[in-house]
């Protein structure tokens, strides 16, 4: 903070600097009011009121909901199959999203501006309408089973109702955002770099692995944690592409309150996860933080 | 004489005060809470507006859908209940359907306005099959059939245990929902439950609940159902609801399932069944079923219309409506309706309906059927 007087130019007297980086600074003070405000009321404070709740039984401290929680085997498979859908579909996501990313930064004209805006689709599609469209393309005698059978391939077996169907919608899913951040790595990425390790002989392998992926670390990383937040508080896809059991946390959380009528229990469901989402999350501002001294 | 600017001044004023008159004070409307499926809800918004709005000259009704949404209408009644208290608005004026005894403390309130024949007419034809209390009003029946595509199965089941013969023999042919999220998988997983305990529905009562009984009772029920299991279609990936089922026999995936009469005799009208879609009821103990109950919050803002929309929703003409338009039961009894109209839907009309209480029963039903048929888990 205090080297920031020094970028804004040595011209004007020290004084007048001062007094007006201290509006500057209330000015920004009152900017970010209204929305720390109201994140502090609307999400916080109901926050601190719920994780409180869950440790209250008849107003004693017990922690018997998260005993109960951790020790039934139905409950544990369904965070585990949560956990498990966000890594694999988050790194397929990520995986295919890279590509995408790399061909678009060593590659331009027409084609590149297709693939650029088709990769970009699915952030403008709300996630009912994916699940629908792959119910309709991917379903029992779908528009896919049928086109294969067209060819003579009559083994199809749909993934709808079964963990490859909420996979193949959250990878769908989850490409544009991805593409967007590793895009915007890839370009800090000089050309420079790139065309010396040509020149000197290197492989596409090897400038992929010793010059592209070092730099990307932190795109990589803030993508990853972006998409696989998403993903495990998903709802949509798993409740209508996914099996019936094991279900994902947010499914089951919402049939513990609206059909078992167990709000102490979907709290309890409802607090493992926003830990999980934390500590993803922590990485997260760790990354962006960092990323922003460098910038600095 | 008024001069021309004067007279357009005056008569642009009367206009305004006569055009205000019409639409705030002489046109009521109702707020309608539903939670049914869209067949009902499209049924309210398309044909019974209009008929309702011609039936009651300055009354009308808006609907709220709120299914899916938190606890559905049970939820708005719980914000009634407060309003109650609060003596506030209640900002509903009819429920499409609810069960009062299952909204907490509602019925001690006295949240539910109390109806009979002296302020519903209508209320003296009742359905006998149905049961009514004073704070709740039958108003449209349904109940669960075996729905099977008659171009693919030539002889349908007529009883429990041919039907699983059937699917046995037929794997990956049939299958049902998820019983939490639909009342045609419900009411099939209910029906296996009864099979498994000596076809008896009178064994499970909304006071007999039991948490050790009830694992006992309901293992019977697992049992059958494990046993169905890896014949279901996709091997035990069951559809996520009544739509979700009724899409697969749809789409020729499954050539059996069970489903709601109202929703499979309406998607056979209308087309989005194939035509050679028929339903059945099984003979030696049918499907589970039952009817909607309307109810009208006592705080409500217009008690006095939405009397005359219980009366209207019971009246002869719209309950013809409920048979032919959505392929309900009427809620008045049959004789009280065209006689044509009886003939044609003998096949379904019902002997009898058997139901399963609601409460600690359906809790322990559902949450029991995921833990111990969805998961695979074999237990020894």
């Amino acid at each position: 903070m205090p080297d920031l007087g020094t970028t804004s130019g040595g011209v004007a007297p020290r004084h007048i600097q001062r007094t007006g980086l201290g509006l500057q600074a209330l000015a920004g003070l009152a900017l970010v009011a209204l929305p720390v405000g109201l994140l502090g009321t609307l999400i916080l404070w109901p926050t601190v009121r719920m994780v409180t709740a869950t440790f209250l039984i008849d107003g004693n401290l017990s922690s018997d909901r998260y005993f109960a929680f951790f020790n039934d085997t139905y409950t544990m498979a369904n965070l585990r199959y949560t956990l498990e859908m966000g890594l694999v579909s988050a790194l397929a996501a990520l995986a295919l999203s890279f590509g995408i990313a790399l061909y678009l930064r060593f590659s331009a004209g027409r084609i590149a501006t297709l693939i650029h805006g088709l990769s970009l689709f699915p952030l403008f599609v709300p996630s009912i309408i994916i699940s629908y469209a792959l119910v309709r393309f991917l379903g029992p005698n779908g528009l896919f089973q049928l086109l294969l059978e067209q060819v003579g391939f009559t083994h199809y077996r749909t993934p709808y109702l079964t963990p490859v169907g909420p996979f193949l919608a959250f990878v769908w899913e989850n490409i544009p955002l991805p593409v967007l951040v590793l895009s915007a790595g890839l370009s800090q990425v000089s050309d420079h770099a790139v065309e010396a390790a040509r020149d000197l002989g290197a492989k596409a392998p090897r400038i992929l692995f010793e010059i592209l992926l070092p730099q990307m670390r932190r795109s990589l990383l803030i993508a990853f944690a972006l998409i696989f937040m998403g993903i495990i508080g998903a709802f949509t896809v798993p409740y209508m592409l996914g099996p019936p059991a094991p279900e994902m946390m947010s499914v089951f959380m919402q049939r513990t309150l609206g059909n078992l009528h167990d709000p102490e229990a979907a709290q309890v469901q409802a607090v493992v996860l926003m830990v999980i989402s934390s500590i993803v999350g922590g990485f997260y501002i760790a990354t962006m933080v960092k990323s922003s001294e460098v910038v600095r | 004489m008024l001069s021309r600017r004067q007279f357009l001044a005056t008569s642009a004023a009367a206009a305004t005060l006569v055009s205000t008159r019409v639409s705030a004070a002489d046109i009521k409307t109702l707020q309608v809470y539903i939670d049914g499926d869209t067949n009902i809800s499209d049924w309210w918004n398309n044909i019974l507006k209009p008929a309702f709005e011609a039936a009651n000259p300055g009354h009308t009704f808006n609907v709220t859908i709120t299914r899916g949404v938190a606890d559905g209408n049970r939820t708005i009644a719980e914000r009634a209940l407060a309003a109650l208290e609060a003596k506030a608005d209640p900002q509903v004026d009819y429920f499409e359907e609810i069960e009062p005894a299952a909204v907490a403390g509602s019925v001690e309130a006295g949240l539910w306005l109390e109806t009979s024949e002296a302020n519903v007419a209508n209320l003296k034809m009742i359905n006998p099959a149905a049961i009514q209390t004073p704070i709740r009003m039958p108003y449209r029946g349904s109940q669960v059939l075996i729905a099977y595509d008659s171009a693919k199965v030539a002889n349908p089941p007529k009883t429990f245990a041919e039907l699983v013969a059937w699917a046995k023999a037929n794997p990956g042919r049939f299958t049902y929902g998820r019983p939490d999220k639909g009342g045609s998988g419900s009411n099939f997983v209910i029906r296996a439950i009864h099979e498994g305990n000596g076809k008896d529905p009178a064994a499970f009562t909304k006071d007999n609940f039991d948490a050790a009984k009830a694992e006992e009772m309901l293992q019977n029920g697992w049992a059958i159902l494990k046993d169905l299991h890896p014949f279901t279609f996709g091997e035990g990936t069951y559809p996520a609801g009544n739509t979700p089922a009724l899409q697969l026999l749809a789409q020729g995936a499954v050539d059996m399932i069970p489903a709601w009469s109202d929703q499979a005799l309406q998607g056979i009208k209308t087309g989005v069944l194939p035509e050679t879609v028929k339903v059945v009821q099984l003979q030696d103990l049918a499907l589970c079923g039952g009817f909607a109950y309307s109810a009208i919050p006592s705080n409500a803002t217009d008690l006095e219309g939405a009397l005359a929309l219980a009366n209207f929703m019971l009246s002869p003409e719209t309950q013809t409506s409920c048979v032919r338009d959505i392929g309900g039961f009427p809620g008045i009894s049959w004789d009280n309706l065209p006689a044509d109209l009886k003939a044609e839907y003998i096949d379904v009309i019902p002997v009898s309906i058997p139901t399963f209480p609601s409460g600690d029963w359906q809790t322990a039903k559902n949450d029991g059927w995921y833990k111990n048929v969805a998961t695979n888990i074999v237990r020894d």
